[in-house]
């Protein structure tokens, strides 16, 4: 008997007396992790993979963009009080200071039985555990006209900071003073609940200042204002009178690029200037290609435990691309905190521990009424065991009493350490 | 001779096994608390950095001068209320007491 088989032997009889299966199981040292995605959801879980291993587990994040730029605080920009370079952050300390290897490339397809993804570039990469993050798809063709009008330039979303963010801002700077900008609201769920209210503020404390005679017209989908509804409905009335006007359960069905007319399922048409029309949202493109978004096509079912998907082992899904537990809002914050979830329990359950089966979440937004004052929100989801569900703490969570430029300076506090916080 | 052989490795691996099972599960288990430890730490971390070291200047109160002591009593403050806030009051009631802890614990200026 040679010494390779004794210890094969020996492992056989160690495996059978700690309860393993047998199967063959990639260990934390030899697990290839990839992450597909450098959001807020990525690019934590790629650098929170590497700390909770203690450096020991191997991690490749593939991302298209060549820097992170952040989608909230995105709509000051749209406003035009900051610039679009002080919400962009570099990805070299994932690698220099994690030891992560970042391939700039989009992932085409996953094949979930091979455990390969393919890139765009033509090479395949193994992986152990996929860990993908990709954000949400703007559903273009739920809205008639609306791909030929993007098309034509008439109409752009900036729902993914970059570009479009500056280019809709330039869009607001040319109307004429007495022009109307619109904006339209999908129903719930979509990504950052405030962010289109937000965003009407942004653009209301631009036309104060530079074109006092025009209208914002905020075009809701929903019922009602879906998050911090009364302090935005005080804030339109006491900081923008006349100015921005609110009509809930108008539901985008058209929209025609040549006359800048929208159209509505039950209400008459409107016309305005500059069209900020958001669509209904899914998940990102990847995951609903390799067929994880099980929750009415749209959006990906995962075990709250670690962010499994419920349709494919071995890939965990983050952020705004799942079907979200009760009061849990797509947001960076929110994607941040489930990639910590995720990194943790991939780490445990690839060191053969128990994975923690108390996790917590906690969810902070911060929305800028104009370019200093801000209002926000905030909630903690602890994991709900029998309900296999995270539910919002009882008696926690909240929203400001009214805006403050003391909540200015945090919200900037927050950018700044949630930005070290996921990339530095 | 097969057979003794057999009934020898069995023998060997039971003995190999369960000690050194029982040494490595020790080990797993405080490797495994030390993660839930830091895994709940990291919650607090989108505010005020990574293992609570934020961002020097970057408009958030640090929390890195707090010994673990002061840490859990601030903690306890804003959850009764003793202590007002912005956000802080909001969010501290949504842990329990031992989370608290084990927060302050892991995030406290080391001695």
């Amino acid at each position: 008997m040679d010494r390779r088989h004794f210890i094969n032997h020996s492992a056989a009889a160690l495996g059978l007396l700690a309860g393993f299966s047998g199967q063959a199981k990639a260990s934390l040292q030899k697990a290839e992790i990839l992450v597909i995605g450098g959001g807020y959801g990525g690019a934590t879980a790629a650098k929170y993979l590497r700390l909770f291993s203690n450096n020991t587990v191997k991690v490749t994040l593939i991302e298209p963009n060549p820097t992170f730029i952040s989608c909230p605080l995105s709509n000051l920009v749209v406003g035009g009080s900051r610039k679009l370079s002080e919400l962009t952050s570099s990805y070299d300390m994932l690698s220099k200071r994690h030891g992560i290897k970042i391939i700039q490339d989009s992932v085409t397809s996953i094949d979930p039985d091979k455990k390969t993804v393919k890139l765009a570039s033509g090479k395949t990469l193994h992986y152990d555990k996929a860990v993908i993050s990709p954000g949400v798809t703007l559903m273009m063709n739920s809205i008639e006209g609306l791909a030929q009008a993007n098309k034509a330039g008439v109409t752009l979303q900036a729902w993914k900071a970059g570009s479009e963010t500056t280019a809709l801002h330039q869009q607001i700077a040319s109307m004429r003073d007495g022009g109307t900008f619109a904006i339209s609201i999908p129903e719930a769920p979509y990504r950052c609940p405030p962010g289109p209210y937000e965003r009407a503020c942004q653009v209301a404390n631009y036309l104060k200042q530079n074109k006092p005679r025009s209208k914002v017209l905020i075009l809701d989908a929903n019922q009602d204002v879906t998050s911090k509804g009364a302090l935005f409905k005080r804030v339109w009335a006491e900081q923008y009178p006349g100015m921005i006007e609110y009509l809930p359960k108008h539901n985008v069905s058209a929209v025609d690029a040549k006359t800048k007319t929208i159209k509505f399922e039950i209400q008459e048409d409107l016309k305005a200037e500059v069209l900020n029309i958001l669509p209904a949202m899914s998940a990102g493109e990847i995951a609903v290609k390799t067929g994880l978004a099980n929750s009415n096509g749209r959006w990906v079912n995962v075990n709250f435990i670690n962010f499994e998907s419920t349709a494919q082992k071995d890939i965990h899904v983050l952020g705004d691309s799942i079907q979200v537990a009760y009061a849990m809002p797509k947001s960076g914050h929110m994607a941040n905190q489930h990639a910590k979830v995720a990194a943790a329990a991939i780490v445990a359950e690839l060191s053969g521990w128990e994975v923690n089966p108390a996790p917590v979440l906690t969810n902070t937004c911060y929305s800028f009424v104009n370019d200093k004052e801000v209002v926000h929100v905030a909630s903690v989801h602890q994991y709900n065991a029998a309900e296999k569900t995270f539910k919002p703490a009882p008696g926690s969570g909240g929203v400001s009493p009214g805006p403050s430029t003391l909540e200015g300076v945090y919200a900037w506090g927050w950018a700044h350490n949630i930005w070290a916080d996921s990339l530095g | 001779m097969r057979a003794m052989y057999l009934k020898l490795l069995i023998l060997l691996a039971l003995c190999l096994g369960l000690s050194s099972w029982s040494v490595s599960t020790f080990a797993q288990n405080l490797d495994a608390s030390n993660l839930y430890k830091r895994s709940l730490a990291a919650t607090c971390a989108n505010c005020h950095g990574t293992d609570g070291q934020g961002v020097i200047d970057g408009g958030m109160p640090l929390i890195n001068n707090l010994t673990s002591e002061q840490m859990l009593a601030q903690l306890k403050a804003f959850k009764s209320g003793a202590r007002e806030g912005t956000i802080m009051p909001q969010l501290a009631k949504g842990y329990s007491d031992e989370q608290l802890e084990i927060i302050a614990n892991q995030l406290g200026k080391k001695q």
